[in-house]
Order: structure tokens, then sequence, then C-alpha cells
């Protein structure tokens, strides 16, 4: 008697091309879905994808703001990126872009008022950086030293940071020129980021972010303590066997991926916002949402760029949805949904093979 | 870091900021510069441009055309506060001008997305552009310099321009009228107040709220509580129950965008335990029948429809709105005194306003003198009195005095529209502090 038996098999490294045609049809089937959705609300759903697709991607007002919000992604997943080789679980990048953001609102309206901009803007990118390393390496060390999960530690740092970014504006750096509202003064004009002229791209912020990109993938790829970070992610008890220092490994990584969002935050409150204000407007989730990108590049840093880039696009095309096909907005949220959870479940067919086999029976 | 590499990598990263910065700020002194010619140019453009213009026929008159305009809400259209007010203006508005207004409105927008959503809205052709929250106000600026044919009107800010003027409708008066209702309710002699962000606008209602206690009942207080949020129905009912049960309140008001408080002292009335609430931006009546006395109503509609009724006539353009700041309340009918629309005060309540009387004597423009009234009569004369066309009487009118003790409005003296808008301080008979910072 034969029978069919049928089961999961783990897969560690899928092919290229599979990895794109999974990506691919998996985005195909959340259309699919989602076009239900449209037809329910009266519209033709390929002339709406057509339409969604074409203002994202396609027009100056598409890219650019797909841009706008490529460069906070970008930053914080590239460092989110690091401290999951190591299987550090940093969700604290909202709270270390808000650091960012506080460093850099103290040199503009405080610390360095009155210098020339060639100083103020590069201490305020070194100051984001210290700031955002400072808040990731407390949940670090806390870590290293007494095993305290870093989930937990860098989550509760987020909101710490958020009720910092409310202390100060409610309290000690109130606006003096903005009638008792619980915002900053603006930056001076000499502490605001340059733009691409016609823009809101702040370019300096993207050019950091465009050049970390081959520089974390080199790290992590050509660096000893890049080899060390992936070793001790994969076995903790290997890595210690090899000698290395797990205290580092967790500085380090917490360190650069605290410090990349803080330079994240410098570049929204320097080259957006020019004052501090309610924290949310500032970081808007992309600390959270960071984590979905980085693990949808499968933590490969030049996988990173096109998919932040589609995430920048995927929020601007709510925008089409709300605005010009007037559709509520609850379908914006469906529609990002959709495509989300069709892209982390297609990790299922990416991670695992099915075999079939017909097994020999000897009767039962 | 110890392994050469890792220092390397934290340099190469140092460097990239370094030149980044340098880059950016030698850009910006470049733009400087090119700015001033810039200017420069545009000063001979405009000359020569004013020079044909003299030279030239006058322009046709463009045939007449929908207007368009759009809504930029914060919350959700259903929060029955702040963002369902301002939706029942547009709604009022687009049915009224249904002839020459064509309306929209997109909600749920953050102070982040702002920009980028205005753009999309005049891409798609609207002219006039409302946008209705303080988070938003930087970005609408940015805006109307962008897009300098399109009108827009910013809620609640202070930053004005060419094209951009600024609406809000007050209600301290209306908390004035109810705090002399919950003077006269009270028991207890504590009345509590949920108070939302420690703003000066929810300062100064806070304070107009206990300047009217203090009317009727010199020895009452006011006990405040901070949520720190605008809508958080959970914090709100917390604060409630801890003004009811460890402050021995039996009187409420609030600043928050839902009826939670309204419930609360029904569900305490329903024990046996009366406490008594105001309604805050919309009819509250339905949620407390037995508990809601009075409160105050928005009518974001008169605002809107004065606005574009202007813009239709071509009074307001896009050059001479740098002025225009609409502070309007009682006298204008931009706020309505009452529990629901057309009930200034729940009919259960006026037979015991009428009954407590208050020793005083009001003398009334047209010369007549009352004598020790009641309380609901006092309300209403002081209505009339906010309701005239400048008038004869204002809550912060001095003597006033802080918590300190020290006084804030001399005798006689009204305070002004500045003054009220900075107001980071509260009046003696309220307990409580505002925090310096935010954080709950």
């Amino acid at each position: 008697m034969k029978w069919i038996k049928i089961r999961l098999e783990r897969v560690y490294e899928a092919p290229i091309w599979l990895q794109i045609f999974v990506a691919i049809f998996s985005l195909a089937v959340a259309l699919m879905i989602a076009a239900f959705i449209f037809l329910a609300h009266g519209i033709d759903p390929v002339s709406a994808y057509a339409k969604i697709f074409h203002d994202s991607f396609l027009t100056e007002h598409g890219i650019e703001f797909s841009i706008v919000k490529l460069i906070p992604l970008l930053l914080c997943s590239l460092g989110l990126i690091v401290a999951f080789k190591a299987n550090v679980w940093n969700i604290g990048a909202e709270g270390q872009l808000l650091m960012g953001s506080v460093a850099a609102t103290w040199i503009a309206l405080y610390g360095m008022k009155g210098y020339p901009s060639w100083l103020i803007i590069p201490s305020m990118y070194l100051l984001g950086f210290l700031a955002g390393a400072l808040w990731a390496f407390i949940p670090a060390i806390l870590k290293a030293k007494f095993e305290v999960n870093e989930i937990i530690a860098t989550l509760m740092m987020n909101y710490i940071a958020m009720k910092i970014v409310e202390f100060l504006i409610y309290g000690p750096w109130r606006g003096a020129t903005t009638w008792r509202y619980p915002i900053t003064d603006e930056f001076p004009i000499e502490a605001r980021l340059p733009l691409i002229p016609g823009t809101s791209i702040h370019w300096p912020t993207l050019l950091i972010s465009l050049a970390l990109v081959p520089l974390v993938y080199l790290l992590l790829k050509e660096t000893k303590i890049g080899y060390e970070i992936n070793v001790y992610g994969l076995n903790p008890e290997a890595a210690r066997y090899a000698g290395i220092n797990k205290t580092k490994v967790l500085a380090f990584v917490m360190i650069i991926s605290g410090g990349l969002a803080g330079l994240a935050g410098v570049g929204e409150v320097a080259g957006i916002h020019h004052r501090l204000r309610y924290p949310w407007t500032i970081s808007c989730g992309y600390g959270y949402t960071a984590i979905i990108t980085a693990w949808l590049a499968r933590l490969n840093p030049l996988v990173l760029l096109p998919v932040t880039f589609f995430f920048g696009g995927l929020l601007v095309g709510g925008d089409v949805i709300r605005i010009d096909l007037q559709l509520p907005i609850s379908v914006v949220y469906l529609f990002n949904g959709l495509i989300l959870l069709s892209l982390v479940s297609s990790e299922l067919i990416l991670r695992y093979r099915i075999k079939v086999t017909l097994v020999g029976g000897a009767g039962r | 870091m110890a392994s050469p590499k890792g220092a390397l990598f934290t340099a190469l990263v140092a460097i990239i900021c370094i030149i980044a910065g340098l880059g950016g700020g030698w850009f910006i002194a470049w733009n400087q510069a090119r700015g001033e010619v810039e200017a420069l140019r545009a000063q001979v453009a405009e000359l020569s441009k004013r020079l044909a213009a003299v030279e030239a026929k006058p322009p046709e008159v463009a045939p007449a055309e929908k207007i368009k305009a759009a809504w930029i809400y914060v919350g959700p259209v259903e929060d029955y506060g702040w963002t369902y007010g301002h939706d029942r203006g547009r709604r009022y508005v687009a049915e009224v001008f249904k002839d020459w207004l064509e309306t929209y409105a997109v909600p749920k927008v953050s102070g982040a997305e702002c920009l980028q959503v205005i753009d999309k809205l005049v891409a798609e052709g609207y002219k006039v552009i409302f946008a209705t929250s303080f988070d938003f106000m930087d970005a609408t600026y940015k805006a109307a310099e962008k897009y300098p044919d399109v009108i827009f009107f910013h809620c609640s800010g202070y930053l004005r321009r060419q094209n951009m003027g600024t609406y809000f409708a007050e209600f301290y008066q209306l908390y004035y009228l109810n705090g002399l209702i919950a003077g006269a309710l009270t028991k207890t002699g504590h009345i509590g107040y949920v108070a939302a962000h420690p703003t000066p606008e929810v300062i100064r209602h806070i304070n107009a709220f206990a300047l009217g206690v203090k009317e009727v009942n010199p020895e009452a207080k006011v006990y405040v509580l901070w949520i720190h949020a605008w809508y958080d129905p959970t914090k709100a009912r917390e604060l409630a129950e801890t003004l009811i049960n460890k402050y021995s309140c039996d009187v409420l008001a609030f600043t928050e965008d839902t009826p939670t408080v309204v419930e609360v002292c029904q569900e305490y009335y329903e024990k046996g335990r009366p406490v008594y609430a105001f309604a805050h931006y919309s009819p509250m009546l339905k949620y407390g029948p037995d508990v809601c006395v009075s409160g105050q109503l928005v009518h974001w509609e008169v605002i809107y429809a004065d606005i574009l009724m202007k813009i239709k006539l071509g009074i307001y353009t896009n050059t001479n709105l740098e002025n225009v700041d609409y502070w309007w309340m009682l006298r204008e009918g931009a706020v309505e005194l009452g529990c629901d629309y057309g009930v200034p005060i729940n009919p259960k309540f006026i037979p015991v306003l009428k009954n407590i009387i208050v020793e005083k004597e009001i003398m009334l423009p047209n010369g007549t003198v009352v004598k020790n009234p009641s309380v609901y009569d006092l309300v209403f004369i002081r209505l009339a009195q906010m309701m005239e066309e400048s008038p004869t009487f204002d809550p912060f009118t001095g003597p006033i005095y802080d918590q300190q003790g020290n006084l804030r409005v001399p005798p006689g003296e009204r305070l002004g529209h500045d003054a009220l808008w900075t107001m980071d301080w509260f009046v003696d008979n309220v307990v409580g502090e505002i925090p310096k910072g935010g954080g709950a």
C-alpha cells in the first residue's frame, strides 16, 4: 500500500529568481483581493491601480514624497538590520529617532545659536547620532549585564522618549513666539537643512542614508565585527566558545542601530518641521514601519533600498485613494494591510518547500 | 570599537555626516546670496509687468464657476467632538451654497501628512482649503507660500499670510455661564474639571468657569485634573471618577472630545448619587438626560458661511487675508449655550435654578436695576449682555487674583485678546497646578 506524504521542508536560502517571483506574485494576490473593495465602491480597480501606481511612482509629487518618507525609513531600517542580524530585537527605533530630534533641536535653538550653518549642520548629525546611540545603549547594557529582555526595554524607552519630547515642548523649550502653544520656536535659517529646490527633500540626509547602504552591507559581509555579529546572531553559545565578547557585540549593534535612527530624527526636525512638536507628528511610526521594511528586505541592505522606496510610495498612494478616488480612509488601511499581509505570508513559500513523496507502506 | 574595521566604519559614518553637513551649509550660504539676486530680478519683473498692465486693456470677467473647497480634519468625523463639529459646519455650507460650492473632506490627517495632502487637493483643483487642527499650522503656511493662488484658512493658529487667514469659535463666555450654574448646584462646594492639554485655550476656559462659580458661590473650589490628551475616553472616565470619589465633587465640567464625562455622571445619578455635567462642543443631553444641565455648543457653519460668502463676493482674495482673524463668540452666533441645540438649560433644572437667589444688583444697559436675581435670571441677563453689539459684560473683568494672590486684572479693566490667548495662570478659586511638562 502506498501513501502520499506531504510535508513542509525548511529551505535556508531560496534562489533569487524565486524571491523576486514570489514577491511579485504575492503583490498580485493582494491586488486581486483588494479589487473587490474597489468594486464594492463602484470603482474600476484596474484604472484605480493605474492611478495609484502612476501618482505614487511616476509623478513629481509622488516621487518627491516617496523619497521624503524613504529617508527616515531607510536610516532606521539600516540600523535595525545590524541589530536583527545579531538576533537583538531593537523595537526602539521610534524613541531613538525622537532623541535624535531632541539633540538637533538643542543645537539649533540653544547649543550653537548664532554659529554658521557649516558648523551647525554637521554638529546636529553628530549629536543626533550620539543621542540615538545613547538611547539604544541603555537597553544594550541592561541586556548584556542583567539579561533584561531588550524587546521590552527598547519598547518602553520609546514611551520615555515621547514623554521627554512632550515635557520639553510643554515646559522649558516652549517657544517664546508661539503664543504659548506647545511647540518650540522655529529653527534659525542656519539650522535648516537645504532642500532640493522646489521639493521637500532634504538632500544631506538623503545622501547620508544612500551612502550608508553599501557601508552597512560591507560592515556585515566583510568586517570582523560583522562576522562576530552574524555568529552571535545565529548561535550565542557558539559565539561564546569562539571567544566573541557578548557585551561588545550588543553594544556595537545597538549603538549603530540607535545612532542611525537618531540621524533620521535630525533629518525630520531640521529638514521638515524646523521645530520640535508633538512627538507623533515627528516620528509618524517610522521606527515601527522600519521593522517591517527591514524584514521584508530579508535583512539585506541592498534589497532594502527598493523596499523602502516602495513603502514610501505605498504611504503616498493612500492619498490617491482618499483624495482622488474619494474613498474613506479605512480603504487605505485595508489596502496597505492586504499588501503587507500577503508579502509577509509569502515568507512561508520561500522558507519552506512543499515535498510530496510516495511512501511505500508496509501496511497497517 | 575594538576591531579596526569597526572603528573605520564609525569614522566613515562620522566623515559622511561632516561632508553632508558642510555641503548643506555651503548650499544654504550660496542660496542666500542667490536669493538676493533673485529678489532684485523679481522686483524688476514685477515693475515691468505693472507697466504692461497699465498699457493693456482691463481683463475680461471670467464666467461664474463653482468654488471647490476642501476641509482637512485631524480626527475621524465620528468623534462627536472637534472634527464632528467642523464636518457639521461643512455639510451646512455645502447644502446652503450648493449652487456654487463643491466641498470635500479628508479626515484623519496627521500634522506630518498635511503638506502632501494639500498638494494633492490643489492638484485636484481645490481653491479654498480649511485646515482644522493646530498641528497643521506650519504645513498650511508652507503650502500658502507654495500656492499663492489658493486661499487657505487655518483654525486655531496664529500664522497668517496674504492668502492665509485664521479662525476660531471661542467658548469662554459659555464656560463662565456654566460656572454660574455649577456654583449654584453644588452642595459639597467642590466642583471638578477634567481638562485636556494645558494650553492657553483650556486654561482660559477653566478660569472663566471658575469665575462664574465664584460669582454665585465664593466659597466653592474648582478642582482640576489633566488628561494630557484631546481624545482619551478611558482616562477621562478615570479622572471623572477620581474627582467624584476622592475630591467629593458633585458637578463636573470638562474639555475632552467625547461625551464620556456626561455618561459617568449619568451612571452615578442612576446609582443614587447625583453629579451634574455640561455638554462640550456637541449636544450631549441624550447621554445624560438627568445630569446634563447646560453646556457649550459650536456653530462652525456660521464662520464657514461668512468666509465662503466673502470669497464668492470677492471681498476675500488671495492677497488680502494677512489680517483676517476670526475670533467669534456669542455675539456673532458662532457658539451657543446649551445641552442641545435650542435647549440652553435642561428643563429639569429650571425650577431649582429659579429658586436659588444671588445677592447682588445688576445694572442693565437700559438703566433698569435688577435686585437679587435668581441664578436662572442671572444666566440669561449675562447671556444677553454678552450678545450685545459691544458686550456690556465680560467674565475677565477685574479685580481678578491668581492662585498666589497676585492681582492679575486691576478693578474695572478687561483682559484683551492677547492676554487671553497666552493665559498661563489660574484664578484664585482653582485648586490644581498647570503642569510645566506634558507627561502624564
